[in-house]
């Protein structure tokens, strides 16, 4: 039942502008409806309805780079009716049930570098690869944390991992000082006050939404950085405004949270005893996790500015749904294991 | 067993390893919540400060400016309802484009407005007070070609409904209604009014701007009543018009002053200028040159000579102070008289007829020490401090910086100068029985209905002895009547006392006097048993005849003639001016 107190202050926030609170309803109820179908399904049926699932996401991926709806030179969005649907956000599921699988089939042999690490490091690799060419950088960085912290976590040499980080620092190298904006972006992160108009604009903006926010916030829909003050003020950069508005003490209450929710996910996945629904539910666990840490610390100018949207509570109807999704298949997990553990 | 083993072993291990990833979120959300609480909590007065300073705008409310009333309440300066044409740049589309249409009505380069129309400011002016067809073209092309993000604004703009009349007494004021010359600006501390202001909210683009609680109305600037009568003045202008076209000359002047009380009755200034289009006229032709510009008086300072002389008794009225002879003799220096004239000159004739040789020895029966405090005394190489900036004192050179023969040239209106204002204010109180008034333009300051400040005249001092005065204004009125040099000022039915004088030009490009420019004027009063009226009218550079008493005694003629009547003054008894005749 978290997701649903975190979910209304996500729709609240949003209840200003129609056109955006119309389209994050319908993901809503979408999502609600598929969450509740998903807690009923049985979770073994995902190791049964991997194949397809993992070439409909391949297809989908491959699909968006030609014909996605291009907004601001990145190819995201595939239109579906009124709403679009971003491919990369299903992958995230689609690694998820892919890595809970392997690390259940391989067992020990994910040890081995040749049979375990590096069969599994290609498969996400080549979804890390289609999504950057997308591009979109945050989506693929989130996947690539998600899968290696359950290969960690499900056993790989330590070796291994570190062999992989020293693998791919070059590449992150270029990444960052081939694309002007990243670079700059990392540069503000140091000294945002440094280029308060340009670079460091929209996190100096969202410092002054919170500050002005104080212990309780300046009250529901009062908020004046969300009139075009803050960019991305309902996606990627909602929690600001949910600090301005409601204050320290709504910011820390949702925050508290993801506390909850997550330590229910690793409550969940500890007590697991199918290897399959533990490391499944970690992946979930671990991707509302992340992705609300690395949102939170990009608000709050403790980490360079990423998109990474704020799981249930951006505007985003992709991300909602997967969301929605996998608490559905986490429920179900809790539900068939709560009485056996 | 083994392999149970391994596989309890890496439940265990897993167990280890989910149990770090776990503390890795949970170090990561503290840090985000220790972090909120820093920004919101600690950082909470200082971050709040900037976002309301950015959120808000606070938009000055221009006053209206206080109008300018004449004596009588005649308007001479009021505020007119004009628009502005502002642009909020993160809503223009095209901005070259809509730059090019915009430059064919806005009188600037279109890349300068293109420059304005990309600006990254919310709100920035394009064309301040325009004119009102322009207005109306404008807005039609807006209509036409739907260009977004300009708009109007009403703003008021000063107008001079005399135009020319009173251009420079009145000055202007500048486009953001401050006053830049003139009345405008040195009472501008009155005329402006306070400013209000309205606190807008607005969102980062600038645009959708909606008022919020802080509001303060401006306060209309105070009134100014001068004590300029339109009409005199418009007679002052009319007949100096007159007189330059007639002659051709270069520039004119009149000041008119109530010798009773100070008071400025007109002050015309040639060739004149607009207010309403200051921006078409050099800085230099804004001055008012009746308070700034000093020149050399020539004869027309006889008349405080005389009177210096009289008030220290060195002469009497009666005493021959001339004697036939066609020149003297100062220091080598050989001052040649223009009064040809066989027999002797008394006192009295020596100013009527303006004989140089008579006054330089009535200057130095004075000796150079009285005769430069009695000047001082009348006020020349001081400001009279009327209350028009840009006063100049003149020149009065000290005693001690005085050559041998500057004697003779003071006596004659010459190595001084002196301004307009002065002389009138010296001579007025010859005809103010000796009293000197301080002169002034602003009567009163009105906040509407209500007296704010009266200016009363003021006695600055006193000059002369009243029998000196009244001496002095018997000799100046032989000096309008049959044989004096100021004959053709004369007017029917009243008494006109005064002086003509003509002085020779520094001929700028040898440093001598000129013998083509002369400066020709007149000062005088009537009537004079009763003076109203105090008139000096300077014609600068006439061609032909150049003598105050043929170019500048007409004029005063003419005005005083038209004053006189307009204000309703009484005649001279008739019988008097037969007496005085047969004297």
């Amino acid at each position: 039942m978290i997701y649903s107190s975190s979910a209304i202050p996500a729709l609240k926030r949003l209840n200003d502008i129609f056109f955006f609170l119309k389209r994050q309803m319908i993901w809503a109820v979408i999502g609600i409806v598929m969450m509740i179908i998903v807690s009923r399904i049985d979770y073994k049926n995902w190791d049964r309805l991997f194949l397809p699932m993992f070439g409909l996401t391949i297809l989908l991926l491959i699909f968006v780079l030609i014909m996605g709806k291009e907004v601001n030179g990145a190819r995201r969005w595939l239109r579906i009716g009124i709403l679009s649907f971003q491919p990369a956000e299903l992958s995230k599921l689609t690694i998820i049930i892919y890595m809970a699988r392997i690390i259940a089939k391989k067992g020990e042999r994910i040890k081995d570098f040749m049979n375990g690490f590096l069969p599994v490091m290609s498969v996400i690799g080549l979804f890390v690869m289609l999504i950057m060419i997308e591009p979109d950088l945050g989506t693929a960085v989130t996947i690539g944390i998600i899968a290696l912290s359950l290969l960690f976590a499900g056993g790989a040499r330590l070796k291994h991992i570190m062999f992989l980080g020293v693998l791919l620092t070059p590449l992150m190298y270029t990444l960052i000082f081939n694309a002007g904006y990243r670079m700059q972006r990392l540069k503000t992160y140091w000294d945002p006050w440094k280029d308060p108009y340009n670079s460091g604009y929209q996190i100096i903006q969202s410092y002054l939404a919170l500050g002005s926010g104080g212990l309780f916030g300046v009250g529901l829909g009062e908020g004046k950085q969300k009139l075009f003050f803050l960019p991305e003020a309902h996606t990627d950069f909602i929690f600001s405004i949910l600090g301005e508005e409601l204050g320290f003490a709504g910011g820390s209450a949702v925050i508290a949270l993801f506390a909850v929710l997550i330590y229910l996910g690793f409550v969940i996945s500890l007590r697991a005893e199918d290897i399959f629904a533990k490391y499944l539910a970690l992946g979930i666990t671990v991707m509302i996790g992340i992705q609300a840490v690395i949102n939170i610390s990009v608000v709050t100018g403790l980490l360079p500015t990423k998109g990474i949207p704020l799981p249930f509570i951006s505007f985003g109807g992709s991300s909602l749904l997967i969301n929605m999704l996998a608490i559905g298949i986490l429920m179900n997990i809790s539900g068939q294991n709560s009485g056996s553990g | 067993m083994d392999d149970r083993k391994t596989s309890e072993g890496s439940f265990k291990q897993a167990r280890v390893r989910i149990l770090v990833l776990a503390v890795i979120i949970a170090v990561g959300l503290s840090a985000g919540i220790s972090r909120l609480f820093y920004l919101q909590v600690f950082r909470n007065n200082d971050l709040s400060k900037i976002a309301v300073r950015q959120h808000q705008k606070t938009v000055a409310l221009e006053p209206l400016r206080g109008t300018i009333y004449d004596r009588k309440g005649r308007v001479l300066a009021v505020n007119l309802d004009v628009e502005s044409v502002y642009a909020v740049p993160s809503e223009i589309g095209d901005a070259r484009e809509a730059a090019k249409r915009l430059s064919r009505f806005i009188n600037e380069d279109w890349r300068i407005l293109e420059k304005k129309l990309k600006s990254d400011k919310g709100f920035v002016w394009l064309a301040r007070k325009i004119d009102p067809n322009i207005a109306i073209k404008i807005k039609n092309e807006i209509k036409n070609e739907d260009l977004e993000g300009i708009g109007f604004i009403k703003e008021s703009k000063r107008f001079y409904p005399k135009k020319e009349l009173f251009g420079h007494l009145i000055g202007f004021a500048g486009l953001d209604n401050t006053g830049l010359s003139g009345i405008e600006a040195r009472y501008d501390e009155f005329l402006k009014g306070e400013d209000g202001f309205i606190i807008l909210e607005r969102d980062a683009r600038g645009s959708h701007i909606f008022p919020s609680s802080g509001y303060k109305p401006p306060v209309k600037g105070k009134d100014i009543v001068l004590t300029i009568d339109e009409s005199i003045q418009y007679i002052c202008e009319r007949e100096l018009d007159k007189a330059i076209q007639k002659t051709h000359a270069k520039s004119g002047m009149v000041i008119g002053m109530d010798p009773k009380t100070g008071e400025i009755l007109a002050m015309a200034v040639k060739p004149s200028f607009n207010p309403n289009e200051f921006i078409k006229y050099a800085p230099a032709e804004w001055r008012n040159r009746i308070v700034s510009d000093p020149y050399e008086p020539g004869s027309t300072l006889k008349v405080i000579v005389a009177s210096a002389a009289l008030e220290d008794k060195v002469a009497s009225p009666s005493e021959p102070m001339f004697f036939g002879e066609d020149k003297i003799d100062i220091d080598g220096e050989i001052i040649h008289d223009t009064v040809r004239e066989k027999g002797r000159l008394s006192f009295r004739d020596v100013i009527k007829r303006s004989s140089n040789v008579g006054a330089v020895r009535i200057g130095m029966r004075l000796g150079k020490e009285r005769l430069y405090s009695h000047l001082k005394s009348f006020g020349f190489g001081d400001r009279t401090d009327i209350d028009i900036s840009g006063e100049s004192r003149g020149i009065l050179r000290q005693t001690r910086e005085w050559s041998k023969r500057s004697i003779g040239s003071v006596s004659l209106g010459q190595e001084i100068a002196v301004t307009p204002i002065q002389l009138i204010t010296a001579v007025s109180s010859v005809a103010n029985n000796g009293w000197m008034m301080k002169p002034f333009v602003v009567s009163e300051i009105r906040d509407e209905d209500k007296i704010v400040r009266k200016v009363y005249p003021e006695i600055k001092k006193r000059v002369l002895s009243a029998e000196t005065a009244a001496e002095m204004t018997r000799i100046l009125t032989s000096v309008v009547e049959a044989g004096g040099t100021g004959e053709k000022a004369a007017i029917d039915g009243y008494r006109v006392a005064g002086k003509t004088g003509t002085a020779q030009k520094i001929d700028l490009k040898t440093g001598l006097y000129s013998d083509r420019y002369f400066i020709s004027s007149f000062i005088g009063y009537a009537p004079a048993e009763d003076p109203q009226i105090a008139l000096l009218v300077v014609v600068d550079s006439p061609e032909g005849l150049a003598w105050g008493g043929s170019v500048a005694a007409p004029v005063f003629k003419n005005i005083a003639e038209d004053v006189l009547l307009y204000m309703n003054a009484p005649s001279t008894n008739e019988e008097r001016i037969l007496m005085v005749k047969r004297e």
